[in-house]
């Protein structure tokens, strides 16, 4: 089988349809959710895209020219893998963050997002790639040409007449940018994992170990007999060499590059590349795959290294000479005959070609993309058809990166070994490390640092590197022989004098000098700014508390913006429907309420969302710019808190500072009852403590009175009307005694259109709010409301927090108040019904002394008979009467008399009337005339004290022997007769006093006799009830009489109070016992 | 006993400071002192000295990365053998 261009062709055409396959089956099983990728083993293979063509061919062409130092290349990434698990996981967790979608991205996002960084990087980066990229498209070339038999560059076509000239290299860009468009530039956010790509690159990873490993084989043990073989052999034909090839050469030179430049510059090379960044970090799927890779990815190094020496010392046997090492894959199979195994091999090239081309394209259009051509589409107002601007600017980016490769391809191919093409570049990439390295673990690392120390390395490698590669075909020109101007100390290639190096290790030297020394001098002078220094807490993860530093707290929007414009501005980049839905999602995780107005606080984090999910698709950069123009042509922008404890007090503690006031607060309610000393201090305090100008406290005592002003402490202090400025606030409010929140206003302009608050304003106040006075569960008391003239966002999440805090103690405070009050109520009221008690007592004491002060001491002597009177009183205070006049040595005046009622009016009454008996005593007037007299005297006194008495009055003469006796209303006396069983009761005609205003009363008369025992008593005695409520009886009072008769008239008279008390069987007596006794005895 | 023993390396291995070391003293052999040692055109088996020492040293180290990754998630296989320890 001959090989010619169609079979190669066909063949390769064969194998990149394979690859397409390959990539939409990964695509399937990932929208299927059974995911090909996502494991570490196509991880791993991934990251395996460092072995490119250079691999395949460049690395046999060094082994064979200058040895084992090849082998540098490999070790360095095989040594940094060590640090993956810390360095690496670091750099994908915060990436993952904040949706970084390049390293450019990455670097940037450190720095404060800056894009003037984003921009230079790209530029390195774009510069970087060509010379890669050049080396891809030069194997590729030869390689065809070698296995195909052709020997031109060019491709005539056969069986056309005049042959179609194509340039194989030509031919091959295109076809390499069509691969990166189409595997990479399909959807617009760059962040999207691309399953299909990274799919078709593991799998030709695979493709290129085995090519290798293949080719290897065939030349260890078909050509040859095993490595020994080779190694004896070749010792033998050519021991010098053997010696070079196998010893590192310590002496430099212009083109022995030392092999510690070539282990730096890879060890930097295997993370800084762009397409290395790609895979390791944008394209990760797991974290946990980390630690499978650190090991999985060296031994694949390990592995396709294993027969580079063999094939190199194989070639130079075969061969006899060292020219075309670098094709030595194919070039040994084809000389011996085998074209199989050289297609095995060209394909294995291809593969890896193709693979480099695919994942650089993509990584560095990205990069264009969101670094050097959004800064300028952000100054256009977002259109409708961005989106499709914007994936379209991507995929010229592609073919512009490959076409770049390619012409530096057509200036420098000739003149350089692939290898040291490709060190060119790793270079390039290597100005990323300080930025990189320092933005990780150096809080210090600054924005300026990191642009002024990238772009003198830069600046150098484009002069030491770049410029003499281009020149490389004619070392003779003015600029390389003399240096810039003419100056030798600007030599490119020994700048500032330092000769002996090798280009490389030259530029190396001086571009990191530079680079490192201009970011460590201006980190260090110059310091950073707000944003950046969020960043390196975010990249460091250590919170940093210096006493000068100034708290980077939360920011707030100074104008509000809604979900709906939100919503707008995303959809202007990834389309309505995506952003609506990524919005909905949002808001549902922060468990906000579509249909309500955003709270205040939500928003910062809300537009921090809004940028993240922009950055997704244009990156972080322009994702910033963009979201700071909106916001600026909405008139809104984010601003500072205003930290309220910072200018008041020395220290920046603030949690310190709320507990001190929380403290003085609950001082001041501890200290006193009084609810309007604690409303005025504790007003008192929040003027002072935070500078506001106004503070009013309005209570209500209940639900349907009006709240009126309780406390009014501040400026402006004016008589509360109807007029006054803060009824215009009245709607808060309202609000917040019905909803017990907190109802404030940041930035009184804000809210002109909504409501009226002119006069409010006009008195110059810019902020206030309202904070409801309630207890938990109750409703509310009243409000605090606060005033502002100075200071516009005062009121923060915490202060207002710290307002409902001190507001619940008000409340609390209150209710106390409230609660002492009732106590202290009903405690007076109790002592006033204890003293009416009291007085009532007293009263009825009194009344009791003037009964019985009333009452005759003794009873007078007269002849013949025997008199004893007693009066006992009972609980309460009685009205009876009993009195004896002696008219003259034989004639007695006796009367008895019951006042109802039981007060000192009685009491007074009854001293009323023994005055008139006294005046009227000294008449000889009748007992029933005296009567009439009493009654019509004491009528209109009883008639208005509505008291009434009872009398029975009679006059005994001792010379007669005769009684005369009238009565009005009062108990009948009864007269026990010795000999009688009976007792005879006297009685006469008459009402009781004080019913008519005159009356005359029925007198008569009866003789007594020897022996006759009398008793004249009031109703305590009959009435008295005994425990079944049976009354006594004048009954028994006669029985009492009649067994009683014959005892002296003291002993009756106590008789008879004993036999009330016994038949009551109580020692307090209901009614008084009153009762006066007389016996005749002679 | 080589689970055990694996266990023992794997435990003194899971230690931030023993990556630093071992990172530090990759770079030091792939450096001026150590290549000086072995940067003889000697053979050792008939393999070139040099050419054994890359190789060998960078199967060595792979299997150092391996361990270290293991020791930070310990595999199934492992617990296994712990539970049924014998009593």
């Amino acid at each position: 089988m001959t090989l010619n261009i169609l079979h190669v062709t066909a063949i390769a055409a064969a194998y990149t349809g394979l690859l397409f396959l390959v990539a939409w089956y990964a695509r399937r099983r990932f929208e299927q959710g059974r995911s090909l990728v996502n494991n570490p083993y196509v991880y791993s293979l991934s990251i395996a895209v460092y072995c490119t063509s250079w691999t395949f061919y460049g690395s046999v062409g060094k082994a064979a020219t200058s040895g084992i130092d090849f082998l540098m290349i490999y070790l360095g990434p095989s040594l940094v893998a060590f640090s993956w698990f810390f360095v690496l996981r670091r750099i994908i967790r915060i990436s993952k963050e904040n949706n970084v979608s390049s390293i450019a991205d990455f670097i940037s996002l450190r720095y404060g997002s800056s894009q003037l960084l984003g921009s230079l990087i790209t530029l390195i980066a774009v510069l970087g790639i060509m010379p890669y990229i050049a080396l891809q498209i030069k194997a590729v070339v030869t390689s065809f040409a070698l296995v195909s038999g052709v020997t031109e560059r060019t491709i005539t076509l056969p069986g056309a007449d005049s042959s179609v000239i194509l340039p194989t290299g030509l031919t091959l860009a295109v076809m390499l940018s069509i691969f990166g468009v189409i595997f990479g530039a399909r959807r617009l956010p760059s962040t999207e994992r691309h399953e299909g790509l990274i799919a078709a690159v593991a799998f030709e990873s695979v493709v290129k170990l085995v090519s290798l490993i293949g080719v290897g084989v065939f030349v260890t043990w078909y050509l040859f007999d095993g490595f020994e073989d080779i190694l004896f052999r070749f010792h033998t034909q050519y021991p010098l060499l053997f010696e070079r090839l196998f010893t590192l050469n310590t002496t430099q030179g212009n083109d022995v590059i030392p092999s510690s430049t070539m282990l730096f510059l890879s060890m930097g090379a295997i993370i800084l590349l762009p397409r290395q960044f790609h895979v390791l970090v944008i394209e990760n799927a797991d974290l946990r795959h980390i630690s499978k890779a650190m090991w999985l990815f060296p031994t694949y190094l390990f592995l396709i290294n294993l027969f580079i020496m063999p094939i190199a010392l194989g070639g130079i046997l075969q061969s006899g000479s060292t020219t075309g090492a670098d094709y030595f894959v194919i070039s040994v199979p084809l000389a011996a005959g085998n074209e199989s195994m050289a297609l095995l091999a060209f394909l294995g090239g291809l593969s890896a070609a193709a693979g480099m081309v695919m994942v650089e394209s993509v990584a560095i259009s990205t990069m264009l993309l969101n670094n050097l051509f959004m800064p300028v589409i952000v100054r256009i107002t977002p259109k409708q058809w961005f989106p499709l601007l914007l994936i379209n600017l991507k995929r010229v980016a592609i073919f512009l990166v490959v076409f770049l490769g390619y012409f530096y391809y057509r200036a420098v191919g000739d003149s350089f070994m692939l290898v040291n093409m490709g060190l060119i570049s790793f270079l390039a990439a290597m100005q990323f490390l300080p930025a990189l390295l320092g933005g990780l673990y150096w809080s210090k690392g600054n924005k300026i640092g990191a642009i002024s120390g990238m772009a003198l390395g830069f600046i150098i490698w484009c002069y030491t590197l770049l410029i003499p590669s281009l020149y490389a075909g004619a070392p003779d020109s003015p600029i390389m022989r003399d240096g810039l101007f003419g100056q030798a100390l600007l030599k490119p290639t020994a700048l500032f004098g330092l000769t002996g190096m090798d280009m490389w290790s030259h530029a190396l030297f001086w571009s990191m000098l530079f680079n490192v020394g201009a970011y460590l001098v201006c980190s260090l002078l110059i310091s950073q700014s707000d944003l950046e220094k969020e960043q390196v807490r975010r990249f460091i993860g250590k919170f940093e508390t210096e006493r000068r530093q100034v708290k980077s707290a939360a920011k707030r929007l100074s104008k509000p913006v809604t979900i709906p414009q939100f919503i707008g501005l995303m959809g202007k980049f990834i389309g309505p429907e995506e952003a609506s839905q990524a919005m909905t999602t949002y808001l549902k995780g922060r468990m906000i309420d579509e249909e309500v107005m955003v709270p205040e606080f939500e928003l910062p984090a809300m537009k921090r969302f809004v940028e993240r999910t922009l950055a997704a698709s244009v990156g972080a950069a322009a994702a910033g710019a963009i979201m700071d123009s909106y916001l600026s042509d909405m008139g809104s922008r984010m601003e500072s808190v205003y930290d309220i404890f910072s200018t008041v007090r020395a220290s920046l503690d603030q949690s310190r500072e709320a507990l001190y006031v929380r403290l003085k607060a609950s001082e001041i309610i501890n200290r006193t009852l009084d609810l309007q000393t604690i409303m005025d201090e504790l007003l008192q305090l929040l003027l002072k403590e935070f500078r506001l100008d106004v503070a009013l406290i309005q209570i209500r005592t209940s639900s349907d009175v009006p709240l009126s002003v309780q406390s009014y402490q501040g400026c402006d202090r004016r008589p509360i009307n109807p007029e006054h400025w803060y009824l215009e606030s009245d709607p808060y409010i309202k609000m917040a005694m019905i909803d017990q929140t907190t109802h404030f206003v940041n930035d009184i302009k804000n809210l002109q259109a909504i409501i009226d608050l002119s006069k409010t304003s006009s008195e110059g106040f810019v902020s206030f709010a309202h904070i409801p006075i309630y207890r938990e569960g109750e409703e509310s008391l009243g409000v605090l409301s606060v005033y502002s003239k100075s200071i516009i966002g005062l009121f923060t999440e915490e202060f207002v927090g710290l307002l409902t805090s001190l507001t619940g103690q008000l409340a609390q405070a209150a209710r106390l108040a409230s609660e002492m009050q009732a106590k202290e109520r009903e405690r007076r009221e109790k002592e006033q019904a204890l003293l009416a008690n009291a007085r009532v007592k007293r009263d009825m004491e009194i009344a009791e002394q003037i009964q019985l002060s009333l009452l005759p001491a003794a009873p007078p002597v007269l002849f013949g008979i025997e008199l004893a009177g007693r009066c006992y009183p009972a609980a309460h205070v009685g009205g009876d009467y009993y009195d004896f006049f002696k008219r003259d040595d034989h004639t007695i005046d006796l009367l008895i008399a019951d006042v109802s009622g039981h007060s000192v009016g009685a009491a007074l009454i009854m001293a009323e009337v023994r005055t008139l008996l006294r005046a009227h005593s000294s008449r000889a007037v009748s007992p029933s005339s005296i009567l009439g007299v009493l009654n019509s005297q004491l009528y209109e006194d009883l008639t208005r004290a509505e008291l009434f008495i009872t009398m029975f009055y009679a006059r005994y003469s001792a010379a007669t022997g005769r009684l005369s006796y009238a009565n009005a209303g009062h108990n009948k006396p009864l007269i026990h007769r010795q000999g009688e069983q009976s007792c005879i009761e006297l009685d006469a005609e008459g009402l009781i006093l004080g019913i008519k205003p005159s009356m005359i009363f029925e007198e008569r008369s009866i003789n007594l006799q020897q022996g006759d025992t009398l008793l004249f008593y009031t109703d305590g005695i009959p009435e008295a009830t005994n425990r079944t409520g049976e009354l006594l009886g004048t009954g028994q009072v006669c029985q009492h009489l009649t067994l009683q008769s014959t005892l002296p008239v003291d002993t009756i008279a106590d008789s008879f109070f004993e036999l009330v008390k016994e038949y009551s069987q109580s020692t307090t007596l209901q009614d008084d016992v009153s009762m006066v006794v007389m016996k005749i005895v002679a | 006993m080589w689970h055990s023993t694996r266990h023992r390396i794997l435990r003194r291995l899971h230690l931030r400071e023993s990556w630093v070391i071992f990172f530090v003293l990759g770079n030091v052999m792939l450096n001026f002192p150590f290549l000086k040692i072995f940067n003889q055109p000697s053979t050792l088996f008939g393999f070139p000295l040099l050419y054994l020492y890359f190789t060998v040293g960078w199967a060595i180290s792979i299997g150092v990365i391996y361990l270290f990754a293991s020791s930070v998630e310990p595999e199934p296989g492992d617990q296994q053998t712990e539970e049924q320890a014998p009593p």
